[in-house]
């Protein structure tokens, strides 16, 4: 008997966790609520004082110059990214390659699509460093007119990617009542107010 | 014949007790109050879904734009984007050129309407993955688009102005 008490105390433990989850009370181990951002810390102070590396950053498409724009059409589809960031020997930026530069090239040059991406990059390939602020994204965003963000460390490597979408979803964390979301043909949803 | 003097005085209203939120930051309460309307959600360029893709991609091309509307008989059916371009057109472009919009576009695009809040739509954008939210009427009818760009430009000014 001894042997099953733990195994009963555990399976309690359970219980009481899943019907303090579902009904809002613990009564067996303390239920651990994870921290949300916007109890602690408001958006505004948040862009100003948070990193960029507090953003979900995504794990860049790199490729050197002489790759083909195939190949790095191939690599940014298969990574589900709308860039790749053309990098030296040593990972440090030296271009960008987009979709919307994929689609003039499709129009002016479609052959092009063989050659090397370095022959159709941009060579300003916009940066924040690690330590920036959240703000500083925003602003980078803006002034250089700009999709994606590629994130480098204090050496200048590239470390990540960021951009409008990482920027999005990190001030739709400030507003977890508001995920709405309807599809054309679909009846709207019936907690919209006022539909 | 009711007594409606009788039910008026009986009525409770349900929002009697209803206290709206309010915001001590001011980002916050910009985009929870703030409705799509407020930022610039033209111009937009749209295609029929019989169009050629080579066609679309040219408009695209031209317009320096990343997303086309598709709209049959005055209803929002899809949207290209330059996504499309990439996953499904690129890498054989010479056999897709001629084939319809309508093959590649995203069907039933998820959308918001132009009183709807502008974090409904940031939020409609980080969770659905689309980074461009058409905004159509209550009757389906286009009204525009909320892109990216235009949520950036008013966060940099609401956050610039404080």
């Amino acid at each position: 008997m001894p042997a099953l008490f733990p195994r009963w105390l555990e399976w309690f433990n359970q219980a009481t966790n899943f019907l303090g989850c579902a009904f809002g009370y613990s009564a067996g181990l303390p239920v651990v609520e994870p921290e949300r951002r916007s109890d602690t810390m408001k958006l505004y102070e948040s862009l100003a004082s948070e990193h960029v590396t507090e953003l979900a950053l995504r794990k860049p498409v790199l490729c050197t110059g002489d790759v083909t724009v195939r190949a790095a059409i191939q690599r940014m589809q298969a990574a589900k990214l709308g860039c790749a960031i053309i990098v030296d020997a040593d990972h440090r930026p030296i271009g960008i390659f987009t979709e919307s530069m994929l689609t003039q090239l499709l129009v002016n040059d479609p052959a092009a699509v063989d050659g090397p991406v370095s022959a159709r990059m941009s060579e300003q390939c916009p940066v924040v460093h690690e330590t920036n602020s959240v703000s500083r994204v925003l602003q980078a965003l803006q002034r250089e007119n700009t999709r994606f963000l590629a994130v480098v460390n204090h050496e200048g490597r590239v470390t990540g990617l960021t951009g409008q979408k990482g920027l999005m979803e990190y001030v739709a964390d400030h507003f977890p009542q508001q995920v709405l979301v309807q599809r054309v043909g679909s009846p709207p949803p019936k907690e919209r107010e006022g539909a | 014949m009711p007594d409606r003097t009788r039910n008026l005085s009986e009525f409770q209203d349900p929002l009697e007790n209803y206290e709206p939120p309010t915001y001590d930051d001011p980002l916050e309460q910009a985009l929870a109050e703030e409705t799509v309307s407020v930022i610039q959600s033209i111009p937009f360029a749209k295609v029929t879904p019989a169009t050629p893709i080579g066609e679309a991609v040219e408009m695209l091309a031209n317009l320096h734009g990343s997303c086309l509307l598709v709209e049959d008989e005055g209803r929002l059916v899809g949207v290209f984007t330059d996504r499309d371009v990439l996953d499904k057109v690129a890498l054989g472009y010479d056999d897709a050129k001629t084939r319809t919009v309508s093959s590649v576009m995203t069907h039933d695009p998820v959308y918001v309407y132009d009183t709807d809040s502008l974090a409904a739509a940031l939020t409609v954008m980080a969770v659905s993955g689309f980074r461009y939210v058409p905004v159509v009427d209550h009757d389906g009818k286009i009204l525009g688009i909320v892109s990216p760009q235009r949520v950036t430009g008013f966060l940099r000014r609401v956050f610039d102005a404080n």
